[in-house]
């Protein structure tokens, strides 16, 4: 077989596969165009008859969309500000040196990545209560988030520290610079990429986060769109195609982003989870 | 004042700045948390007592009376499958597409990457659409199932309670199997090529080759995904919340989503702590095999 | 004549690593140093010390008499051209050269100014606005160098700055680099692994080994009158021949240990019976013609560069020496080798020390 031959002929199972994996997804989009009626159809239809396209203002309407994902905004804004802030920092140091503190610091990052949001919800929750932090239950989720997912933030903007030659920094010093200065002018700018890359991951993150919000606001005006999804998703809904319009408009723009960054998202996750 | 100031700008005060302020906020809202959750674990801890510290202590009953409970068994039993279930098929999927797209056709890196929407999802989005292609009557899985033979009868995954944890299952192998391809994928490809070339001069073939030379060389990758999958099975409650809610009667339940219910829905946060104790050490075990299984990558 | 950096009994320590040991060293103003060395020697660290990028762990690192100990790189006022370049990756050339400028705040229009004149000397006039990635390795090397120039600094420190050219680049900067140094007047501090860079280049050789300057001092002393056996085997190429041998009965004469026990007269005295090297150079030794006393050793290899021959004998240990015409040689014949008494260096066995004069 030929080279061209064989390529198209991966490719075209490859294209069945990806199909057949992204069937889901498909299926949301589909579901939240059919009818009441179509919906319940039996075969089920797998191209909507005549779309719905009015879904979309009415759910939009009829459960403040619009608050919800401004909540969501606002969650996920204030964690990646939080997160950057502090950890980029961090980051640097611990690709900038080798010994004994930046194996253990390594170590208690690594560690504290892993730790469940559903365990640490309980003495977080009982915590937060005391010092009165759920007075401001949108901040206290952002300080929860912070704490969650500064670690892996860590891990990835270090590999990208990594990468950037000592020496530059060094020759910046030798030019004239403060390691403030150096930091700042050099480093910095040489690691932008990787660390938007990151930042992008954990705003994604953020955006669909769950458990501490669904824990510790009660306020529904407050609330993000993952907990109005789950409110919406009663234990016997039948408003399947509503619901999944809410999905629909919930992910597209976090689906559109990755897309577009797709390959830059990729290598930067896989340069800090392993290798 | 002036020392420690220029010590900042040029030395090394401004390393134990840049690392200190982050380890103190992390000490702040992961350290003291996880002590805290101890603290509790040996305390009486309910609506009332929320706002103190000093609490009755009751020292290891929270522990005797949890194993004590008849649904602690099988929610733990529970969490063993889904751990389990959801890692060997992610992992064996995952394995089984970087496989196939190593092969290295034109535009294959491109749609590899395509898989990670999956996970890239909110957890309770990619919730409520396997709920409804899982729903029983109209659910697409039981039409696909149906035409192609599978079944005669729909399965109603959300309310059957001999298939209400597969459903979960299923649904976290599809968000997590792509995330396990992407990084086989990177352990596949740092495989010197020439290894394979100087193989097949010594006569293995293609089967040969894969037990000879791909999964030795891919052991402490495969081992690092086998934990992190671990680490993330775990993790997974929004899967739970927008399936099953744990239900019917805790057929689906397991220790991370139980810990929160017995918090949040029973108000009884002693017990919601000791369940997060006893799966904070195992997470931890699963945190040190990752470690190891990377620490080339750690120590450079 | 005015010291530009003055070291003296400065130390350098990683954890239990002695990496610097006691050294003392003294650069006048305008001069070439080289420290030249194996790798681990030491050099780069005292280069990285000099440059504030390391601190030293106890002496005294004096520039251009002020106490530079605990400065700040960006207080030394030195610059240095790093083996990798360091070329900022996300600016020009001229805001490369620029750089260290627009830091003390020189005006934008003087710093361009300044830019350009250097870009002159070292021939990057037309190349001042594209990106390092789009440079030759020589441009990048060139780009190195300007960076440096421009600042007008105390002195110039190099850190291997040619080891990543090519043979032939490399021999042409090296002329390049000392012509700049001469015209600039500058002090310079050049680190290499390469001796031959070190002897062609710098005014003032630095030896160094595991964290000890081993001999210091102009090229052709170090060449005539190694301090010991590891910089006479250092300095030159191929490296020098050492022979055992012991000191006679009269004091006067050393045995080569060698078959035909050959005795050489010494112009010094020395015990008798005492263990000693003798060191003689390849370019040294010469095949005997009839009747000449020498040595006689059979030959195992013959290697010709076309204008060079070089010979390894068959005796223990090996001996190298070069033909410097076409020869006929072959391994397995005999030859008779004679050299002249001046020429021979005398190492003590034990110590490795230079012996005599």
């Amino acid at each position: 077989m030929s080279e061209t031959a064989r390529n198209r002929l991966m490719l075209a199972i490859a294209l069945i596969m990806a199909a057949i994996y992204l069937f889901p997804l498909y299926w949301m989009y589909v579901t939240s165009l059919k009818s009441g009626s179509e919906m319940f159809a039996n075969p089920p239809s797998f191209w909507p008859s005549s779309a719905q396209w009015q879904t979309f203002a009415f759910v939009w309407e009829s459960r403040n969309m619009g608050r919800y994902l401004w909540n969501s905004t606002v969650i996920a804004f204030g964690s990646v500000a939080l997160i950057a802030l502090l950890g980029t920092g961090c980051a640097y140091v611990l690709a900038r040196y080798r010994n004994v503190w930046v194996d253990i610091g390594l170590f208690l990052i690594l560690m504290l990545q892993v730790l469940p949001a559903s365990l640490m919800i309980t003495p977080i929750f009982v915590g937060f209560t005391q010092v009165g932090l759920l007075d401001y239950p949108r901040f206290a989720v952002i300080l929860a988030i912070a704490a969650k997912s500064m670690p892996f933030f860590v891990v990835l903007v270090r590999a990208t520290f990594m990468a950037v030659p000592m020496e530059l920094e060094e020759a910046a010093l030798v030019d004239g610079n403060s390691r403030v200065g150096a930091f700042y002018k050099i480093v910095l700018p040489l690691a932008r990429n990787g660390i938007l890359v990151s930042a992008i991951l954990i705003f994604m993150q953020a955006f669909g986060e769950f458990v501490y919000s669904k824990s510790m606001i009660q306020d529904v005006s407050l609330q993000p769109a993952s907990v109005g999804l789950n409110s919406f998703m009663g234990p016997n809904t039948s408003e399947w195609n509503n619901i999944m319009a809410y999905a629909t408009m919930y992910v597209t723009p976090i689906l559109a982003i990755f897309v577009l960054l797709q390959r830059r998202i990729v290598s930067g996750l896989t340069s800090g989870a392993l290798k | 004042m002036r020392r420690i100031l220029s010590s900042v700008r040029d030395g090394r005060g401004f390393d134990i700045v840049l690392v200190g302020v982050p380890f103190a906020f992390l000490f702040a809202l992961a350290g003291l948390p996880l002590i805290y959750n101890i603290l509790m674990s040996f305390q009486e801890v309910d609506m009332f007592s929320l706002g103190s510290v000093i609490r009755p202590f009751v020292g290891v009953d929270n522990y005797v009376a949890l194993f004590r409970q008849p649904e602690t068994w099988p929610i733990l039993t529970n969490t063993l499958i889904f751990v389990v279930g959801s890692i060997a098929g992610q992992f064996v999927i995952g394995f089984g597409l970087a496989l196939f797209f190593w092969t290295n056709f034109p535009g294959a890196s491109w749609l590899r990457g395509l898989f990670l929407v999956s996970w890239v999802m909110p957890g309770l989005v990619v919730g409520a659409i396997w709920n409804w292609i899982l729903s029983g009557d109209f659910g697409v899985l039981n039409f696909f199932l149906r035409e192609s033979g599978l079944i005669t009868a729909n399965i109603f995954w959300r309310s059957d309670p001999s298939f209400s944890l597969w459903a979960v299952v299923i649904a976290n192998i599809w968000l997590g199997t792509s995330f396990n391809m992407i990084l086989l994928s990177v352990g596949l490809s740092a495989i010197p090529g020439d290894l394979y070339e100087a193989a097949d001069m010594d006569g293995a073939n293609a089967w040969q080759r894969f037990w000879t030379i791909t999964l030795p060389m891919m052991r402490s990758t495969i081992g690092a995904i086998i934990a992190l999958g671990l680490i993330f099975t775990l993790q997974q409650f929004d899967l739970f919340a927008a399936i099953t809610d744990g239900g019917p009667n805790n057929s689906s339940n397991v220790a991370q989503y139980w810990a929160w219910d017995l918090s949040f829905r029973q108000y009884d946060f002693g017990r919601g702590a000791t369940i997060s104790v006893i799966m904070t050490v195992f997470v931890m075990f699963a945190a040190a095999v990752y470690v190891r299984s990377t620490r080339h990558e750690v120590r450079g | 004549m005015t010291q530009q950096i003055e070291l003296s009994g400065v130390n350098k320590y990683y954890g239990a690593y002695h990496a610097l040991r006691d050294i003392n060293l003294a650069i006048p103003k305008g001069a070439f140093v080289a420290l030249v060395g194996p790798s681990g020697c030491g050099k780069s660290t005292l280069l990285r010390s000099l440059a504030g990028l390391e601190t030293i762990s106890s002496g005294d690192l004096v520039i251009a008499g002020e106490r530079m100990n605990d400065m700040p790189p960006r207080k030394r006022d030195l610059a240095m051209v790093f083996q990798s370049y360091a070329l900022y990756p996300h600016m020009t050339v001229e805001q490369n050269l620029t750089y260290s400028l627009r830091i003390k705040g020189v005006k934008k229009a003087e710093a361009k100014k300044a830019a350009e004149e250097v870009a002159a000397i070292t021939g990057l006039s037309d190349l001042l606005h594209r990106y390092p990635r789009e440079l030759s390795g020589g441009q990048r090397q060139r780009v190195a160098m300007s960076r440096a120039i421009i600042r007008h600094p105390k002195a110039f420190l190099f850190d291997e700055p040619l080891s990543n050219l090519d043979a032939a680049l490399r021999v042409h900067m090296r002329k390049e680099i000392r012509a700049l140094h001469d015209r600039l007047g500058a002090t310079s501090v050049y680190v290499t692994h390469d001796q031959v860079e070190a002897m062609t280049m710098a005014d003032h050789v630095v030896i160094m080994r595991a964290g000890v300057i081993e001999q210091q001092g102009r090229p052709l002393d170090l060449y005539d009158r190694p301090a010991n056996r590891f910089v006479a085997g250092f300095i030159g190429s191929p490296a020098m021949n050492f022979i055992p041998a012991r000191v006679a009965e009269d004091g006067r004469s050393v045995l080569l240990d060698l078959p035909g026990s050959q005795v050489l007269a010494i112009d010094f005295s020395l015990p008798p019976g005492h263990a000693v090297l003798v060191g003689i150079r390849p370019e040294h030794l010469k095949i005997a013609s009839a009747g000449q006393s020498g040595f006689d050793v059979s030959i195992a290899a013959v290697e010709s560069t076309g204008a060079t021959t070089f010979v390894t004998t068959a005796t223990t240990p090996e001996i190298t020496f070069l033909l410097n015409e076409r020869s006929s040689l072959e391994a397995g014949e005999k030859v008779r080798l004679t050299f002249e008494g001046k020429n021979i260096h005398v190492f003590d066995a034990e110590s490795e020390q230079r012996l005599g004069t």
